[in-house]
């Protein structure tokens, strides 16, 4: 197993006493040149978790470990690493190359070689020729980039990114996507991300932190959390889910990746083919399964369908979103639009998908007491 | 109505009627302004155009010790206190005393506004009516306050004598040491005030991307917090000096008579002596002081791009 660059270890910060914990012994490894994602609503402990390894925060317990050193209680500016704020934080009194310059002067590096780097780091992010423009005429997109290449001319140790993107208007936070994740491949910069937009994390990270409440729900690659949700919390903040209680009967087989093929029969509904992590036989688990992934059919077909009666029908070009009323229950489909007949509230529908789409989580839902 | 008058008929003439719309109401808006302007300008006009201009004229007058006002047109109120060492004396007096009391007030006053500005405690608001709360008391009081502090029995002394730091007490009043204290301490409120104003491009994050670039507290301090502060510390510093060398309360209570400056020597020329003509022409040598001091003030906060 190789070193990781970054390990946290049970790492947690309380604001104050008999207050919860903002993060609550929170682990992670992280390798080198890999880009993390911490992912998470508006206060789940992402920031504060991102401001604790920057040394901007103090840590209650827990340790911080950098290329086998611990950092936990370095300060800030002995840390080495490279940070871009939400408001960018550019000095307003100094002009571009200033900006950018400032950690360079800090390590006392030479002028020449200042000089040298500076150029390099703008050219970087093709703001080369706006050196010498105060940080006033820039735009907020320029802007952005001036504070990338600032974090970035040092070096770092680690790059710390706190949602650079959520003060740019949504055309621009596209292309900064593309052109953040390129130099980071570039540099091969190991980086920290907080966001709570999840098209920004599955697009750009290696690997994400699905925070909530202070703990990592999960943390795995962009497919993995989208695919294999481990809690529900996951499955409803990446994405949209449907979700149904499952009694699993039986083991059908084994599937990839070490998962089993389970026999499934969900209140009211019938018996269906789910698959899952081993040993889920006997236990009630709740079944996700994304609404892109049911099959809509309007005429019956097979026998392992829900039968249901349309309820709503969204059209957004590109695609057709509608709601099945299937016995109490609504469940969200997706269908592909053509320029024929769309179906309408009120037509029967019927739902069926692919048994490995349909997966079940791995923590039992606690049966109401009879 | 004009907008109706703009939808008519004729799309040929719409255009033309449009732009007629506007050009009235762009001339309705500035007669409005104009209006709005009007009382603040009578009152302005009244109370300090005419007085100014009056002044200026009594300047150059003819002034006799007994009060005889004689109106003429002559320069030599002016040759006199430009040609007098003795006024040349005060008048750079006034100035050393303006720029100690502002260089002391803002040294004083910076650490207050800086922690007052940076603060986030729910207490904020309440600190703040607190630091300027001295206001409230009138200066002439203060003055007082300080004089039974200063005094040769006053507060400080006895201390320092208890202590046996001294054996003969101190000369702090009736005297310029006395006076910029007391200055100092006055002036402080309107120097916190003029600073958290003008800390406006200040910000944590500023300091905290400092930090993480590798500057420690001290280059924090001096590359990042002090320069975005110079314009909050320009204005305080500017605030301060001019109402330092106006001031003549401070001066005449706290110096005992032995502290000349400017505006105790007008005082004297007007009440005392009744030579209008001769405080007036020093008057308009303050006001010539304070315009200097103003368009050094101008050039320094455009370079700093406060």
């Amino acid at each position: 197993m190789t070193e990781s660059k970054l390990s946290i270890v049970d790492l947690t910060k309380r604001y104050a006493a008999g207050l919860d914990p903002a993060v609550d012994r929170l682990n992670m490894e992280v390798e080198e040149g890999h880009l993390v994602a911490l992912l998470g609503p508006s206060g789940c402990g992402k920031t504060t978790t991102l401001r604790m390894v920057a040394g901007l925060m103090d840590p209650t317990a827990g340790s911080i470990v950098v290329d086998g050193k611990e950092i936990t209680h370095t300060p800030v500016n002995k840390r080495g690493m490279g940070m871009v704020f939400q408001s960018y934080a550019l000095f307003p009194h100094m002009n571009v190359e200033q900006n950018v310059a400032f950690g360079l002067q800090m390590r006392q590096t030479s002028k020449s070689e200042q000089k040298r780097r500076v150029a390099g780091a703008l050219d970087m992010v093709q703001l080369g020729h706006l050196s010498k423009r105060q940080v006033k005429e820039l735009s907020g997109g320029q802007q952005q980039r001036i504070a990338l290449a600032r974090a970035l001319v040092v070096e770092p140790t680690l790059l710390l990114l706190d949602e650079p993107l959520s003060n740019l208007d949504a055309k621009l936070r596209e292309t900064m996507r593309t052109e953040i994740r390129s130099i980071q491949q570039r540099t091969r910069a190991t980086t920290l991300f907080v966001t709570h937009d999840q098209d920004e994390a599955l697009d750009m990270a290696d690997r994400i932190a699905v925070m909530n409440g202070g703990l990592i729900e999960q943390f795995g690659s962009p497919t993995d959390v989208y695919e294999r949700p481990r809690t529900r919390f996951v499955a409803n903040f990446i994405g949209q889910a449907n979700f149904l209680n499952a009694r699993v009967l039986s083991e059908t087989g084994s599937a990839a990746k070490g998962e089993t093929h389970y026999r499934v029969s969900i209140d009211g509904l019938g018996q269906f083919g789910a698959v899952g992590a081993p040993g889920l036989t006997g236990s009630t688990h709740e079944l996700v399964i994304r609404p892109h992934r049911l099959r809509v059919s309007l005429q019956p077909a097979g026998t392992e369908t829900i039968a249901g009666v349309i309820e709503r029908v969204n059209y957004t070009g590109d695609a057709l979103s509608v709601a099945v009323k299937a016995g109490d229950r609504v469940l969200q489909a997706q269908m592909p639009t053509s320029s024929g007949d769309l179906p309408r509230a009120g037509d029967a529908a019927y739902l069926s998908w692919n048994e490995q789409d349909a997966y079940l989580l791995p923590t039992p839902v606690k049966e109401p007491a009879a | 109505m004009t907008v109706t008058q703009t939808e008519a008929p004729a799309a040929r003439r719409a255009g033309a009627a449009e732009g007629e719309l506007e050009k009235s109401t762009g001339r309705r808006n500035r007669r409005t302004y104009l209006a709005l302007l009007i009382p603040g300008v009578l009152g302005l006009v009244v109370s300090f155009v005419f007085p100014l201009a009056y002044m200026v004229r009594m300047s150059f007058n003819k002034g006799a010790p007994d009060g005889v006002i004689e109106e003429t047109f002559t320069l030599d109120t002016y040759i006199q206190p430009l040609t007098d060492p003795y006024y040349w004396r005060v008048t750079l007096d006034t100035f050393q005393m303006g720029v100690t009391v502002g260089l002391l007030c803002v040294l004083v006053s910076y650490p207050v506004a800086l922690f007052l500005a940076r603060s986030t405690s729910k207490y904020r608001g309440l600190l703040i009516a607190v630091a300027i709360a001295p206001l409230l008391t009138s200066a002439v009081v203060r003055t007082y306050g300080w004089m039974v502090i200063l005094g040769t029995n006053g507060l400080v002394n006895s201390t320092l004598n208890e202590m046996g730091l001294i054996d003969t007490p101190l000369k702090l009043t009736n005297n310029m040491t006395g006076v910029t204290i007391g200055l100092v301490e006055i002036f402080m409120p309107y120097a916190i005030l003029a600073m958290i104003s003008g800390f406006g491009r200040l910000s944590p994050q500023l300091e905290e991307a400092a930090g993480s670039l590798g500057a420690s507290k001290l280059q924090v301090f001096t590359r990042v917090t002090l320069p975005l502060s110079l314009p909050g510390i320009l204005t305080a510093f500017l605030l301060v000096f001019v109402l330092s060398i106006s001031t003549f309360i401070t001066p005449r209570l706290l110096g005992g008579g032995s502290v000349q400056v400017l505006a105790t020597e007008i005082y004297d020329q007007t009440t005392g002596l009744l030579n209008w003509p001769f405080a007036a022409a020093l008057s308009v040598i303050l006001l010539v002081l304070f315009g200097l001091i103003i368009a050094v003030y101008q050039r320094l906060t455009k370079k700093i791009g406060g």
